[in-house]
């Protein structure tokens, strides 16, 4: 009976598990595998261990990606997190039109990488863009992106910022407008100030949405490429190189194909290690 | 008490100044700017005041037939992969809204872990298969992939959703005689048409933009608009800005005004996925 019904519900769920299983699962599985090989085209791989990632670990060049891709992460993901929150308390405590500041706020979300790219090169032209000319006609620092690596660095995180924070608010707001009112009610008629108030009352409550905020743009903001690949391809110098930009460096030209594996294998594993750790600090609490 | 609630104005008044020049300018200034005249574009100090001009789309009409071309894809290939995405999805959150069990719970459970596999990790073990498919440079590929990448997600907000109708409708309809899929396609699909059009936003707006898969997958056939996109801003010296933001303009206007009407959907879609995703 129960065999039957599970041969009976298959179909309706077989789609989406073939997808994932031939799309996501199999291809990660065999990076991982290869990650342990060494393999070039036309050669059968053999086995190696972790030759691969000492060899990966000790290239400068893939450190100072990983190093930029954290150092992006944690400044871009945190600053979200801090503006999304002010945002939602901003909108919490009433604005008038708020419908359509809301549609103005989500704006963002709409705009393709690439578009996002354009329109930040433009703005930011060393030369003649108009942000660029605000600042100096304020006779504020500019940024000279395409010479300073750090002001690269700058601006990539800015982009990644405007078209992320939409979502990171939305989040935010969404579990704030799930707080009943009374709670408020009762602080206040406890003698709560606004600061305890939030301190007390809002932040306790809104932990699951910032930590699943927080874990949603992790993951994504590591995966960050075509910001970076567009606006400066990497360089001066391939000095804002990012993780992503380097194994697509490192995979598709003219290097051999077993140098590019280990730093998905190791970079996978790593994920699953930290993840894994991060859960169970959230299930701790 | 009222200069208290005076300055409390003025300060939410100069936030949402400062949050609408931060999410609208960029937009604004693409858009803008495509109409300029191009040696307005980047005038010392900015012009404000110019007269609109259509040169820049005429110039991309005329030289840019691939653009078009990668619109007519990209249009594809999005319609295409929402299509499989949401089916895949309606279905599978339809099973696991109305079915338990611990193999059931188990398969959601990998859903969702497998969603965090980073992209780029697969793109290149796929890259020898999809040549040895022959499908390299086809629409099939892009749309299974960008499906693909949002059935996980799509299922558990279909299952949030569907898990809202309530369960006698399914009975009723039993009893009547209706078969699984007639439930589904008479019942469920119609009451969860909201969750629908919540994945299908999220499905819509990734394939639309998307870009590494596009940049990897295809070459000439199937090049998708943002891609060719971003080869104008690729001929690095000459790079005919005005061109660019008329391409750009082309490009982003459907996707804002579908984002600026469905804002409904994609609020209630990451609100469910949020809390229970």
């Amino acid at each position: 009976m129960r065999t039957r019904k599970l041969t009976d519900l298959l179909p309706f769920i077989a789609p989406v598990h073939i997808l994932i299983l031939s799309v996501i699962v199999l291809p990660a599985l065999y990076v991982a595998w290869l990650s342990l090989m060494q393999s070039t085209f036309g050669q059968a791989p053999s086995f190696v261990g972790f030759a691969n990632f000492r060899r990966v670990l000790a290239d400068p060049a893939f450190r100072s990606a990983l190093w930029n891709t954290v150092v992006l992460v944690m400044v871009a993901v945190h600053l979200e997190l801090v503006v999304g929150l002010l945002l939602a308390l901003l909108f919490a405590s009433g604005l008038p039109f708020r419908r359509v500041l809301l549609v103005c706020t989500l704006a963002p979300y709409a705009v393709s990488e690439v578009i996002a790219v354009v329109s930040w090169r433009y703005l930011f032209d060393p030369d003649a863009g108009p942000v660029t000319q605000l600042l100096l006609s304020l006779g504020l620092p500019v940024l000279d992106w395409s010479f300073e690596p750090m002001h690269a660095m700058i601006l990539i995180a800015l982009l990644t910022i405007w078209l992320h924070l939409p979502f990171t608010f939305i989040i935010l707001y969404a579990a704030r407008l799930a707080i009943p009112a009374d709670l408020y009610e009762a602080a206040r008629i406890d003698g709560a100030r606004p600061w305890q108030a939030f301190r007390r009352v809002t932040l306790p409550l809104l932990g699951p949405a910032i930590v699943v905020a927080l874990l949603f743009r992790y993951i994504f903001a590591f995966r960050i490429f075509s910001e970076v690949w567009l606006l400066t391809g990497g360089g001066p110098a391939r000095t804002t190189e990012v993780v992503a930009v380097y194994l697509y460096r490192e995979a598709l030209p003219t290097t051999p194909l077993a140098r590019h594996r280990q730093p998905h294998g190791s970079w996978f594993w790593r994920r699953c290690c930290w993840r894994w750790v991060m859960w169970r600090c959230c299930a701790s609490r | 008490m009222r200069i208290d609630r005076l300055l409390i104005g003025l300060g939410k008044g100069l936030a949402v100044a400062v949050l609408l020049a931060w999410s609208l300018v960029p937009i604004a200034f693409v858009v803008i700017s495509s109409f300029k005249p191009g040696r307005d574009i980047f005038a010392v100090p900015p012009r404000h005041a110019f007269s609109p001009t259509l040169d820049h789309y005429a110039a991309l009409w005329t030289r840019w037939g691939v653009f078009f071309d990668g619109l007519w894809n990209s249009l594809l290939i999005t319609a295409g992969a929402t299509a499989l995405a949401v089916i895949a999805s309606t279905c599978a959150g339809y099973v696991y809204s109305r079915n338990a069990g611990r193999l059931l719970n188990g398969s959601v459970l990998f859903l969702i872990v497998v969603r965090l596999i980073p992209p780029i990790v697969i793109t290149l073990p796929l890259f020898p298969i999809v040549n040895l498919l022959g499908l390299n440079d086809t629409h099939l590929v892009l749309m299974v992939l960008y499906a693909t990448f949002f059935v996980s997600l799509g299922t558990v907000l279909m299952r949030t959703f569907i898990d809202q109708i309530p369960r006698e409708l399914d009975e009723a309809a039993q009893i009547d005689g209706a078969g699984r899929l007639t439930i589904l396609r008479r019942i469920i699909v119609p009451l969860a048409a909201p969750g629908i059009l919540a994945v299908a936003v999220f499905v819509v707006v990734f394939a639309w933009n998307e870009f590494l898969f596009a940049f990897i997958f295809t070459g000439t056939n199937a090049k998708t608009a943002p891609l060719v996109i971003s080869e104008m801003i690729g001929s690095i010296d000459g790079v005919d800005w005005g061109i660019l933001f008329a391409a750009s303009t082309v490009q982003l206007a459907p996707v804002l005004l579908f984002v600026v009407f469905m804002n409904r959907f994609l609020v209630a879609g990451l609100t469910a996925g949020a809390t229970k995703g």
